[in-house]
């Protein structure tokens, strides 16, 4: 006797889902990249008029592109840390902690970074100054 | 002689609601990526020490260029302080947050300017950095 040969079922996935698929591996991918969040520092600037108080006696920083300068002494970066500790110690009003940070147009933010890292940790308030214009008045004029 | 008047079965399509959908989803997806500051080209400067900052409703970016940016959004460094303060509104101090997202190598004569917008508005400024690598 013969027999019967089974027929063959072609199966296909379903076309009406992927749709869906692909709708359902955006919103994978989405959620996926907004829950990365920001991480970074905190920095808290004095007002102005915190920093016109008795500003002769605040320590002075000036950074230039890869140097840093502490009251006009030039400073190896690895030394600066230790000698601004000693520079603020002892000081112990808020209005005396204030560090003022000048800098040269060409510093680098990564630089301007690392030295007002060191000026928090060691117990300072960083407060920047910034060139401004100055009026000149010629006499006579 | 009576008419039978023919009646045809209008359906909307189902097949093509997925389609729908993905296209609406991608609409969507391109006008948010227009206010976030995803596709804009910087790289964080390093420290030792970070923390994880919170949500906050405005960032300041400066690009590879020099270029700021609100929210996505560019604007020219006169504009900082009025944009921020526009978005921050009214938020009670200690809610002021402003991500300040800058490219490692951008000068001072450009970083320092925004620095100063925000402080004069009030924006408490969060430095976004990476964790340095020993």
């Amino acid at each position: 006797m013969r027999e019967r040969r089974r027929r063959k079922l072609m199966v296909e996935p379903p076309s009406s889902a992927t749709g869906d698929i692909a709708f359902n591996l955006i919103v994978f991918f989405l959620v996926c990249a907004s829950v990365q969040p920001d991480s970074g520092r905190q920095q808290t600037l004095p007002r102005s008029e915190q920093e016109t108080q008795e500003q002769s006696e605040n320590i002075e920083v000036q950074l230039g592109r890869n140097t840093v300068m502490l009251n006009g002494n030039i400073l190896r970066q690895q030394d600066f840390d230790t000698v601004l500790k000693r520079a603020l110690n002892g000081k112990t009003r808020q209005e005396d902690r204030v560090v003022i940070v000048k800098s040269k147009p060409d510093t680098p933010y990564h630089h301007w970074v690392v030295v007002t890292e060191m000026i928090e940790s060691a117990g300072g308030i960083v407060t920047i100054q910034t060139e401004e214009e100055q009026q000149v008045i010629v006499p006579g004029g | 002689m009576k008419i039978k008047r023919r009646t045809s079965q209008a359906d909307v399509p189902s097949m093509a609601m997925g389609d729908i959908a993905f296209n609406l989803l991608i609409f969507f997806v391109i006008l948010a990526r227009a206010q976030d500051d995803s596709h804009l080209q910087w790289q964080p400067a390093s420290a030792e020490e970070i923390n994880a900052s919170g949500t906050a409703k405005v960032a300041v970016l400066i690009d590879n260029e020099n270029k700021y940016y609100v929210n996505g959004q560019q604007v020219g460094a006169s504009q900082i302080a009025g944009e921020v303060d526009a978005l921050l509104g009214n938020t009670p101090a200690g809610e002021r947050m402003v991500l300040f997202k800058v490219h490692r190598e951008a000068q001072a004569l450009y970083f320092e300017p925004a620095i100063e917008a925000i402080s004069e508005v009030g924006g408490d400024i969060v430095h976004v950095l990476e964790q340095k690598q020993e």
